[in-house]
């Protein structure tokens, strides 16, 4: 039997549904230490009594979801491996502020190369204020490497 | 140098090179503050037990290196996007380059994009990326 993934019948069943949403508060003193880190050297970013505090553009991509796939998600077999991440700014996040992370499956597709095919899942998590406004958004990238057929 | 505005910018541009801090000490402090602390990051024995040629700088420390580089270029930069392909893995206490060079711009939006890679001593491409950012007019 072929482990072949459907990825057209896993777009039509999944994509652009919201499948997990936490809460995060982003507590100041960690958000400058993930700056200075990083070497940002802007007091916007390394300060946190800076009156512009904000965390730095690529902080999103530090949050998790709660869950990687949406309950019922089939089983992938094959070599799964982290491809990249991706990070839009809307507006700054401020830390202290409660914010709501929404996730869904934002794009499922293949490319296919010598060793065979591989199948990428993009997840989209998107970072909302208490007023519902959009933040940023960071998507994860995995990618999984069919097994040939036998 | 510096620049304050996209006037100061030319297509082909290149951004001074930055090279992060990746020592093991670093790395730590920077999982810590993430959330993201696991031996695989902070620990080159258990790392190497793992598979891994030694403990690696998470991937979003990478992509963190790049928005930095970009700031230490453009201090008013507001960025707008970082999109970041994770090719090979980056090595603590192994030296890096961030490198950038500006691919396209608009004078009107003030809107630049720019190629970006983290390359080893070896000149080997370990991450790369794109990134837009809004410069003041």
């Amino acid at each position: 039997m072929s482990d072949a993934i459907d990825v057209e019948a896993l777009r039509a069943a999944y994509l652009n549904q919201v499948f997990d949403e936490v809460e995060v508060t982003l507590d100041a003193e960690e958000t400058a230490a993930y700056a200075v880190s990083c070497g940002e050297v802007a007091a916007c970013f390394t300060d946190p009594s800076d009156p512009d505090f904000q965390a730095p553009p690529t902080l999103p991509a530090r949050l998790h979801p709660s869950r990687r796939r949406p309950k019922g998600f089939p089983k992938v077999v094959g070599l799964g491996m982290d491809a990249g991440k991706a990070v839009h700014c809307h507006r700054p996040i401020r830390p202290g502020i409660k914010l709501t992370a929404k996730t869904h499956m934002h794009d499922i597709y293949t490319k296919t190369g010598r060793s065979g095919r591989m199948v990428f899942f993009i997840n989209r998590m998107e970072i909302f204020d208490p007023d519902g406004q959009l933040l940023a958004s960071a998507d994860t990238s995995s990618v999984v490497r069919e097994r040939p057929e036998q | 140098m510096s620049v304050n505005g996209i006037t100061d910018v030319e297509f082909g541009d290149t951004l001074p090179v930055f090279d992060p801090d990746t020592s093991l000490a670093n790395v730590a402090r920077f999982v810590e503050a993430a959330h993201w602390n696991a031996p695989r990051f902070t620990d080159h024995e258990a790392a190497r037990a793992e598979g891994l040629p030694g403990a690696l700088v998470p991937g979003i420390m990478s992509q963190g290196f790049l928005a930095a580089m970009i700031h230490r270029w453009a201090p008013k930069a507001e960025i707008l996007y970082v999109d970041t392909v994770f090719r090979a893995p980056v090595v603590v206490d192994q030296p890096c380059h961030i490198n950038g060079v500006v691919t396209d711009l608009d004078e009107a939006t003030g809107e630049v994009e720019i190629d970006l890679t983290v390359t080893n001593e070896a000149g080997e491409t370990r991450v790369f990326g794109t990134a837009r950012a809004r410069l003041p007019n």
